[in-house]
């Protein structure tokens, strides 16, 4: 496996008595979607704080390309949660004065910054004030702002946050093509169904713990329970270790015991069933989230 | 500690994002309209002056001294010994003669004159002459001006002109100050422009100094409020955050002297220049050099610090409220401003000058006044030098924490615990 691009080990941040986050360890590997997830109140900001040097932590470590936050400002991208821009100030003007407080020269700035406006649609609005722009045109802008330095590793908080169903698609396309160029991302969301379909890896935290860390199609079949879905016409009644059978048409939910699905569908060839499609069932991700933060917090990986 | 950026291995890349900082603070505020507004203060009150002087000129002068004079005083004059009459022309207007005490209390009381002179007939031997007066205007200009008139009368009857004129007028003052490099010369309206200018410049100077603290705490909240703060928290630290806009709007306090000073220059014209403003400034170098340089510790200090403590609110007002105690503390001198000009070596005002939250003040006020010990110089500068890095770490501790702390504002005790982890 390759080097992380960023590792946090037995992180610790206390706020007094109240522990933000507690003992938090995990790694995120280059080329990736990472989510990082968890309830309100669960630790996520402290933690992508601490990442960015504006807090510090209390104890424990944590290294960005091999260096402690805040060295390699440069090579990160960050869109916070509590977020805005300089409202008096023109669109075009702000993006360059970012940029440059990352590092870049006035003129690559400037000429980064109108590349990306263009690529999230707002290149006719540089010359306009912040004020002037929508919301969602704002958090685009505030995107803009992040990537503007070309950063190696972006850590967006919540960036689909109020934004409509097609600017949410203009950002999940954007991420891909971020990911397919090289990019690793650390995102924070709570759109379960977005992180299902951009993230590779999570780490889900609850009161500053890590509950859950892994592979995510690895913790979907964790979770999953022991059924399939299978589609064909003829299907018998009388599988060996299929417990109960809920049909729909042609389509059937299996929930096996003590047999897994691969003798099931063994048994579906050897006695000639046409099938036409058959799958392990999953379970959403919103019902794990729900399920462990309601329940006891234990780690599994 | 608060400058741990200036130890980090890219130092130049450090330095230029607060340069980039500073620019951005200076360029966003220096567009302000309440800038503009202010800084043009100055200079329009003496482009009003001026267009006042040039197209009323007599007229306004005229009705200036119509407001505070209502007229010529005379004074009536009974004289019993004969040696102060007949009244000379260049008196007739302020002096009337009368036959005696009685006509001249009348004119009193028609207030055809304003006060009443008898000299006794052994006025020449004993000296003595009774004043009647109808108010208290019987003082300064008025005592000078009749013995003007005794004098003048009095020498007539010496034939030498050249010494009739000494015994009027006995010197005109021309002073060299002998030891003192650089002091003004010009007789009375030179000495009292060359403390009036550079003391003038100190309280503009000071006041500059709450004034670009002040768009230091609105530029603070506003990036609060507005939640860009974290965006650019990413990007730079705290420590630089605040060192650009303590920059920034130190150069923007400059710029508004220096429009301050250049309209004046301006509107002033000639010789009034050469008198007025630029002949104190280099006759008193050395008061125009140590005010920027206290101008310069004493922004750092207070800027940091109203900055920091600006941090904690959770909008404009809020900030200008919590930060209130320290312009209170630096505007203590100026409240003094009395004691400092009856008494500038004072043990108060000395105290005052060795504090460094007070010291860039009281010395801005001192330095134009007297020249205050060397003592007193070197340690309030030492002071404010100690006194800096201090009020950086701490400052800077404080910004960090505020900058992120969004809704209620923390009391002290939470300030102070959050503080401890910060």
């Amino acid at each position: 496996m390759k080097e992380p691009v960023l590792t946090s080990r037995r992180l610790c941040k206390r706020y007094g008595s109240f522990t933000a986050v507690d003992v938090l360890s995990f790694d995120v590997y280059p080329g990736e979607i990472f989510g990082l997830l968890g309830p309100n109140g669960a630790g996520k900001t402290s933690t992508i704080r601490i990442l960015m040097d504006i807090f510090k932590a209390d104890s424990g470590e944590v290294e960005i390309f091999g260096s402690p936050p805040g060295e390699g400002r440069e090579r990160v991208g960050y869109l916070p949660e509590e977020r805005g821009l300089y409202r008096d100030q023109r669109l075009l003007e702000v993006l360059v004065y970012l940029g440059r407080l990352k590092g870049a020269a006035k003129e690559t700035a400037e000429k980064r910054a109108l590349a990306w406006l263009e690529r999230v649609g707002l290149e006719e609005w540089t010359g306009k004030r912040i004020r002037e722009l929508s919301r969602g045109m704002q958090q685009k802008a505030q995107l803009a702002a992040c990537l503007i330095h070309d950063p190696e590793l972006l850590i967006l908080d919540e960036p689909f946050q109020s934004l409509d169903p097609v600017n949410v698609e203009q950002i999940k396309e954007l991420m891909r093509s971020l990911v397919a160029d090289g990019k690793t991302i650390v995102l924070s969301a709570h759109q379960m169904n977005l992180v299902e379909e951009l993230c590779d890896r999570i780490l889900l935290i609850n009161e500053g713990r890590s509950v859950l860390y892994g592979p995510l199609k690895q913790i979907k079949r964790d979770y999953a329970p022991n059924s399939v879905r299978v589609r064909a016409a003829g299907l018998p009644q009388d599988l060996p270790g299929v417990v109960r059978c809920e049909r729909n048409g042609e389509a059937a939910l299996l929930t096996l015991e003590g047999v897994d699905a691969q003798e099931v569908l063994a048994a579906l060839v050897e006695r000639g069933v046409q099938v036409e499609s058959f799958e392990r069932a999953t379970v959403p991700l919103n019902d794990i989230f729900v399920a462990l933060v309601q329940g006891d917090g234990t780690e599994r990986n | 500690m608060g400058w741990t950026w200036l130890q980090s291995n890219s130092l130049e890349g450090e330095l230029n994002r607060v340069l980039i900082i500073g620019w951005h603070e200076y360029k966003v505020n220096v567009r302000r309209l309440d800038f503009i507004i202010f800084t043009s203060l100055v200079p329009l009150l003496g482009l009003i002056g001026l267009l006042v002087t040039l197209f009323f000129g007599r007229q306004a002068g005229g009705a200036l001294v119509r407001m505070f004079d209502s007229g010529p005083e005379v004074t009536a004059v009974v004289d019993q010994s004969g040696r102060v009459t007949p009244v000379l022309s260049q008196f007739a207007e302020a002096y009337a003669a009368y036959d005696d005490e009685a006509a001249a209390r009348a004119a009193l009381e028609a207030e055809e004159a304003q006060r009443v002179v008898v000299v006794p007939a052994g006025y020449p031997q004993a000296g003595d002459v009774k004043v009647i007066t109808a108010d208290s205007r019987f003082s300064g200009a008025a005592t000078a001006g009749l013995r003007t008139f005794f004098i003048t009368h009095l020498v007539q009857e010496i034939e030498d002109g050249a010494l009739r004129a000494r015994l009027i007028d006995p010197f005109d003052a021309q002073i060299e100050y002998i030891g003192e490099r650089g002091r003004a010369s010009g007789g009375v309206a030179g000495e009292v422009l060359s403390f009036l200018v550079p003391f003038v410049f100190s309280i503009l100077l000071a006041v500059t100094v709450f004034v670009s603290s002040g768009y230091l705490v609105r530029s603070v909240a506003e990036e609060k409020s507005s939640r860009v703060i974290e965006i650019v928290l990413s990007s730079v630290t705290p420590q630089q955050l605040l060192a650009g806009k303590v920059l920034g709007l130190g150069a923007l306090g400059l710029t508004q002297i220096a429009v301050w000073i250049a309209s004046a220059t301006g509107f002033g014209g000639g010789l009034a220049v050469l008198a007025g403003v630029i002949l104190p400034f280099f006759t008193r170098m050395e008061v125009f050099g140590l005010a920027l340089v206290y101008y310069i510790l004493g922004f750092g200090v207070y800027a940091v610090l109203i900055g920091a403590i600006g941090a904690m609110g959770s909008n404009y007002q809020e900030s200008q409220q919590i930060t209130g105690i320290v312009i209170f503390i630096a505007a203590i001198p100026m409240m003094l401003t009395g004691v400092i000009m009856t008494n500038p070596d004072a043990m108060l005002v000395r105290a005052m000058s060795w504090f460094p939250l007070t010291a860039p003040t009281t010395m801005m006020l001192r330095l134009p006044l007297a020249e205050p010990p060397l003592l007193d110089i070197v340690i309030s500068i030492a002071g404010l030098l100690a006194a800096i890095p201090l009020v950086v770490w701490f400052g800077a501790k404080m910004f960090r924490l505020g900058m992120l702390m969004y809704g209620k504002r923390p009391g002290v005790l939470e300030i102070v615990r959050l503080l401890r982890h910060a």
